[in-house]
């Protein structure tokens, strides 16, 4: 990509970090990327295998960096401004130190879809793309297969694929798949009688193997090592194996999320036993906008609704 | 081969519904409602059985849960004595016998590196040593490594019989079932058919196959002294570690990974002592009682994780705690590395950013 | 509704301790009959309800859970019970996503002087749990954590003292 690497090398001067994506040790991997050489500014890739969301590195970063002129240069796709705008509203991250790239994203890959789409078994030797096509090579010959085919869920609901805050934007617009939030995911779960319900977040919430991947690759976990969920005073969760003390973890990180959440779908992306955790927290984003019209890291001015209040409110 | 079977695909069901009949039988199968999903479960029919599929959590619960139950405790209030109350415990348990059906052989041999802890150190853990002498490992010998494994590696291969009790070798149309220890042997009598001199030429030549592929390249067992070296230099840490998100994953899937921590989890006046997992990566993991953690960032955290199975772990007890079955890798979200990790240790110049 | 159930039935209550404590104390302090499933736990303000309490209390089976507070203005603490009021309307939206019934919480304000309203709000409210009946949480109890005769009494009488080192450790 040789305007985001043109872009870098002219003002890698004023920069004292590049945070972006490199390919990791298999093509379909790519995997974030510090860059603090000029000479390592030719490992970083960005294309619709770039997941990770790259904000949740910067309350961290930005706490350990020496207090320089320099900047922080960060890669951020459409939905990751909003969480850096979310983390920018609630004081966690000096925009001043930040130098941000936006990047306007056609959408990124679920491997799993992607493992399902693809014919050969082969391991992929090289990946490109063109015109949303995933171009795969491997021994067995030469797939395509078209991105709309093997995105990941956040980005099948995705309305905003441009940056909403950046120094810079590399690209042209794309134009976004949904007009209004759209809940058609949550829906579908409240659809169910309430008993089903329950069912089927025992069932799902029963893989959970507490490794807390969710939570840490959460941009808006600003708690960090300081979290509830292992705390034992105040105790909230017990060491059993059960899925009630699953289902109170993944609680406390939805309802710390209230009025918070930027729906950026890392939490599932992460998760390894498939749970769609990421539900609990669009159904907070849409009880948050039925009721304050609010939607988080939008305007990097708002408050977060639970943060406030407003005397006038009445029906509550 | 000695003592072998031959157990076509259609009697694969028949075979694990036979065995379920004296041991619980745990089997690699796809989740209802996620079929990629692929899990140890116990055994009952109907259940996707999935031999072909690597699966995303390691055997290691089976002799290790997730959490089990020490001991059961009630008080019981009694004004008569200083306390206040009697305690009254119970630490009965029974232990089925189990069979592990169908995991690969690094998921068999991951229990080499708990043999090691909790039946040949100075104490030895009577829940782990029951449990272990009463199951038995039938591994598959393995056709379809990906980018993640590195078996080969860390000392073993897709053939390694090291921790098998029984070795599964796939054809075309079953399996060839040979034993590789005398209670493997006690398996083996109990299903299949005998097989023809094909099956057995044609199970020879793919275990001869397989027991000559390298799976990973070079080798990670000798790192010792240059983890060591590098134990200090913040840069290097730093360069491989900014990445990791510090979430417990990797020692979840890992079939090696052993740590765990003990708690009462009580309610009322009743309760129980509880071993569970736990993982280096946490920070209540070295959190000490004064506030103060030792290890204060992910930097420290994972180092100890790499030196634990790659440098410490050696020099106690003269092997690595790694079995190269690569789910660390396969999984992590960010896709941290290991291998690449060690494979740096000892490189002098500044290969990292 | 069967006697035996109807004996069982909880509902958890978390009062400020300005109004609603105040106004069930006025309630008790005026005889006024009220059903006995409430049970009361005084926070100082409905603005330290985290919306966990609510669904920790649910998860783990309790019938009900009534929150009360000062009326909205009357906060002692000004705007407490502003901030509480968007909390527990939010969790109250959200229980029925995860499965548990809205109905088994509700939230209101009650006043240091309403004894009559506060009878009002604790029948109607058991009233609703009766009728819903006993709740099955979410997930299952732990084998111990409802039992407590399911453990032997093997500890032995006299061995109070007794460290827990049972002989295979």
């Amino acid at each position: 990509m040789k305007t985001l690497h043109s872009h870098l090398e002219d003002h890698f001067e004023e920069l004292e970090l590049v945070i972006g994506w490199e390919i990791g040790f298999e093509p379909l991997r790519a995997t974030p990327a510090f860059v603090r050489r000029r000479e390592d500014l030719a490992r970083l890739v960005w294309n619709p295998l770039c997941a990770p969301n790259l904000s949740v590195y910067l309350p961290q970063i930005l706490k350990s960096a020496e207090k320089t002129e320099k900047k922080v240069a960060v890669c951020l796709k459409g939905c990751d401004t909003r969480s850096l705008t979310a983390l920018i509203q609630e004081g966690f991250v000096d925009r001043e130190r930040l130098h941000v790239i936006g990047l306007p994203c056609p959408g990124t890959v679920d491997p799993q879809a992607l493992a399902q789409a693809r014919k050969n078994r082969a391991p992929v030797t090289q990946v490109s793309f063109q015109d949303n096509l995933l171009i795969l090579h491997s021994y067995e010959g030469t797939e395509e297969i078209p991105l709309d085919s093997v995105l990941a869920r956040r980005c099948r609901r995705c309305r905003q694929p441009n940056p909403l805050l950046a120094d810079v934007v590399l690209g042209d617009p794309v134009p976004a798949r949904c007009d209004a939030p759209s809940f058609a995911h949550v829906e579908a779960v409240d659809s169910l009688p309430l008993e089903e319900r329950r069912a089927y977040w025992e069932r799902e919430l029963d893989r959970c193997l507490r490794c807390y991947a969710c939570r840490n690759a959460c941009p808006l976990c600003v708690c960090r090592d300081r979290c509830l969920a292992e705390s034992r005073t105040p105790k909230w969760t017990t060491q059993r194996d059960s899925v009630r003390d699953k289902f109170l973890f993944h609680m406390i990180h939805a309802l710390h999320l209230a009025g918070r959440c930027t729906e950026c779908g890392e939490c599932e992306r992460v998760c390894p036993v498939g749970i769609p955790v990421a539900l609990f927290k669009e159904k907070m984003a849409q009880i948050a906008l039925d009721l304050w019209d609010y939607q988080a890291g939008v305007d990097p001015a708002a408050t977060p609704p639970l943060q406030t209040f407003d005397p006038s409110e009445t029906g509550i | 081969m000695e003592k072998a079977v031959f157990l076509p695909d259609t009697e694969l069901h028949e075979a694990l519904a036979a065995l379920s009949a004296d041991a619980q039988v745990w089997v690699p199968a796809g989740d209802a409602s996620k079929p990629d999903l692929v899990r140890f479960q116990r055994y009952r029919p109907g259940l996707s059985v999935r031999l072909d599929a690597r699966s995303l959590v390691s055997a290691k619960e089976v002799l290790f849960p997730r959490s089990e139950a020490l001991l059961r405790f009630v008080k019981e209030k009694d004004l008569s004595v200083p306390a206040g109350h009697r305690l009254h415990v119970d630490d009965t348990r029974t232990v089925p016998p189990a069979v592990v059906f169908g995991c690969r052989p690094c998921d068999a041999r991951g229990f080499l590196t708990f043999d090691r802890v909790f039946l040949q150190g100075p104490y030895r853990d009577p829940y782990y040593a029951e449990r272990r002498e009463k199951t038995t490992f039938v591994s598959l010998v393995c056709r379809d490594a990906d980018g993640a494994c590195f078996c080969s590696a860390v000392g073993s291969g897709p053939a390694d019989p090291q921790g098998s009790d029984a070795q599964l070798i796939a054809l075309p149309d079953g399996y060839v079932l040979r034993a590789i220890t005398q209670r493997g042997a006690a398996l083996v009598e109990k299903i299949g058919r005998g097989p023809t001199a094909e099956q057995i030429q044609a199970a020879r030549d793919m275990l001869d196959q397989a027991g000559r592929e390298m799976v990973g390249e070079g080798s990670l067992t000798a790192m010792d002294a240059a983890f060591r070296a590098r134990f200090q230099d913040a840069a290097f840490w730093h360069g491989h570690i900014d990445k990791c998100l510090s979430c417990g994953l990797c020692t979840f899937v890992c079939p090696t990974c052993y740590c765990f921590t003990i708690t009462d989890e009580a309610r009322g006046l009743s309760g129980e002592r509880i071993r569970s997992w736990d993982a280096c990566m946490f920070p209540h993991f070295t959190l000490e009682a004064s506030g103060h953690n030792p290890r204060p960032s992910k930097v420290e955290r994972y180092r100890n994780r790499v030196g634990h199975k790659f440098s410490y772990f050696v020099s106690k007890y003269g092997q690595v705690a790694c079995c190269g079955c690569g789910r660390c890798i396969r999984h992590c979200p960010v896709s941290v590395d290991i291998r690449a990790v060690v494979r740096d240790l000892p490189v002098q110049e500044e290969v990292h950013a | 509704m069967d006697e035996k159930n109807d004996k069982q039935l909880r509902i958890v209550g978390f009062l400020c301790n300005w109004c609603s404590y105040g106004g069930a104390d006025t309630a008790g302090v005026c005889r006024f009959k009220q059903p006995p499933l409430l049970r009361i736990i005084r926070i100082p303000c409905t603005g330290r309800m985290d919306p966990l309490f609510v669904v920790k209390a649910l998860a783990q089976g309790a019938d009900g859970v009534l929150v009360s507070g000062c009326h909205p203005k009357d906060c002692h603490y000004a705007v407490g019970n502003f901030y509480a009021r968007r909390r527990l309307e939010l969790v109250k939206r959200f229980l029925p996503f995860v499965g548990l019934d809205p109905r088994r919480f509700h939230y209101t304000w009650v006043s240091a002087s309403e004894g009559q309203r506060w009878q009002q709000v604790v029948s109607e409210f058991s009233a609703v749990i009766q009728e819903l009946g006993p709740n099955p949480g979410f997930g299952q109890d732990a084998v111990t954590e409802n039992a407590p005769q399911a453990v032997s009494s093997q500890g032995g009488a006299g061995d109070t003292e007794r460290c827990i080192s049972p002989r295979s450790l």
